[in-house]
């Protein structure tokens, strides 16, 4: 032990070392250590032990349940939204559901990675796991997450085929727009207003020139605009991280 | 040499933060000591593989890390503990130092053990199951060193590493440089000019973004026998000589 004279460890709450007891040639620290090793030990839950399977790298499977926007409280919040617009949906028929999952997966896009969410950012960018990797990983899973569970209140809803599916690309489209945001402006906060902003104005303006409320996630028009944004949004995301990424 | 830097300048915006900076270092703990602005952080941040130099050439652990594969291999083998430390408040310390150790691409049947004596080195055995956001300062500063040696890195940075612990706590971390300095390359920032003489072999001396003095802490306490440059001990007044010396030379050639 080099950090500090006295006995290290709360030895108390483990099992017997032999502390007291051993003599003579015995290492107390060599075996204070290894058990230490075993009782600290953690052990990965279900969802990590199937990621790192999945990804075959422990690091990136533990930076990936790591994800604010991953853990139960996210999760549970954007699962009552979507069902607050399923029950709005079955209530009224307009497909609250499709209106609304574009904007859950946005903000929670927006808090799965970077320098105002990530409190270890600075120590992150110095890994070998890339936290471009890392971002990718995170977005991806919070992204498929929440498609799966806008697809279940969409279906729950009883909405038609075409609106199931419609707005999956706008919020392909408004969860880019966001995560740019949120890597520039290198704040989570502002990545999830300007994603609920812009998906506001989209939903009232499209609602205004063509008086249909699902219009913006039902017009074919808006595909390719939708599709410029995520591509355009999803180059300025990669670059807006890439500092660490470009040593020369 | 693990560190090899040449004409290293980096700028945010239209700073200069670093200018020119020319540094090579073997194993051994090399002292990296400026006021305030000086530009040691941002020096650390690009040996840290943080952010890139705006030019000039960097070499680390015989590695270009402007290539990806190499840059890699780097930061598996690198230690780094940044001024601000972030940490997960929900973390236990050792979910903590596992959690570096992991993304370190350490190997995982390695990382229990080497976990645990990380913790053990620095001290903070009795703190590994209790969460990060009830630790004082010191003690936060003590896991950050630990996260920065579970992988016995050959190259260890660390950016005022002695902020927040008390006296006793420091005497003991200087000592646990001095050790890790046997094998590797321990670069350590600080303000703080008795860290450097108790600790360091060899010191560099930076300001307005330029290093102004490098060699052993005896040469730079030498330049300030007979000067009258202020400060208690004669390391610190060799520090504000050199200081003292580098701006009338700046101001005169302006």
């Amino acid at each position: 032990m080099i950090f500090g004279e006295q006995t290290a460890g709360n030895r108390d709450d483990l099992p017997d070392s032999g502390q007291g007891r051993c003599q003579g040639d015995v290492d107390l620290d060599r075996v204070w250590l290894g058990v230490a090793t075993e009782v600290w030990r953690r052990q990965p839950g279900p969802t990590e032990r199937l990621a790192r399977l999945t990804l075959r790298s422990p690091g990136l499977a533990r930076a990936l349940v790591t994800t604010p926007s991953l853990l139960l409280g996210w999760v549970i919040a954007s699962a009552v939204v979507l069902a607050a617009g399923m029950l709005a949906t079955l209530g009224t028929g307009t497909p609250f559901v499709a209106l609304a999952a574009p904007a859950v997966a946005a903000a929670g896009i927006t808090y799965a990675y970077g320098p105002g969410v990530d409190r270890a950012w600075e120590l992150s960018q110095s890994m070998a796991v890339s936290y471009r990797i890392v971002l990718l990983v995170r977005v991806l899973a919070v992204f498929a997450l929440n498609a799966a569970m806008g697809l279940t209140a969409s279906v729950a809803s009883g909405t038609a085929a075409a609106v199931t599916f419609g707005w999956l690309i706008p919020m392909t489209a408004v969860s880019a727009l966001a995560l740019a945001v949120a890597t520039v402006a290198r704040s989570a906060v502002a990545g999830a207003s300007a994603g609920l902003t812009a998906w506001a104005i989209t939903v009232l303006s499209v609602h205004s020139a063509s008086g249909q409320v699902i219009a913006a996630i039902t017009s074919s028009a808006l595909v390719l605009p939708y599709l410029a944004v995520a591509v355009g949004c999803g180059v300025v995301a990669w670059f807006a991280t890439g500092a660490g990424e470009r040593m020369s | 040499m693990n560190v090899e830097i040449s004409e290293v300048t980096r700028r945010f915006g239209r700073t200069e933060a670093v200018t020119g900076v020319t540094l090579t270092t073997g194993a051994g703990v090399f002292g990296l000591l400026g006021p305030n602005g000086a530009g040691k952080t941002t020096l650390l941040r690009m040996i840290a593989t943080v952010i890139p130099p705006s030019s000039g050439r960097l070499r680390l652990l015989g590695r270009d890390p402007g290539e990806y594969g190499p840059r890699r291999e780097i930061r598996r083998r690198l230690g780094y503990l940044p001024q601000n430390l972030g940490y997960y408040p929900g973390f236990t310390v050792a979910e903590f130092v596992e959690y570096f150790a992991l993304l370190k691409e350490m190997p995982p049947g390695r990382v229990p053990h080497a976990v645990a004596a990380a913790i053990e080195r620095v001290d903070l055995g009795s703190k590994a199951r209790v969460k990060m956001r009830t630790l004082s300062g010191g003690m936060l500063r003590r896991a950050g060193i630990a996260q920065a040696i579970v992988n016995e890195p050959e190259l260890l940075l660390l950016d005022e590493p002695t902020a927040g612990l008390d006296p006793e706590q420091r005497v003991t971390f200087r000592a646990l440089l001095r050790d890790l300095g046997q094998r590797a390359t321990v670069i350590v920032s600080t303000h703080l000019v008795e860290d450097v003489g108790a600790a360091c072999g060899e010191v560099a001396l930076m300001d307005a973004g330029k290093i102004v003095f490098q060699g052993a802490p005896a040469e730079l306490t030498a330049r300030g026998e007979g000067t009258g440059a202020a400060g208690d001990a004669p390391l610190e007044r060799g520090y504000s000589a050199v200081l003292v010396a580098a701006r009338s030379a700046t101001a005169a050639a302006r």
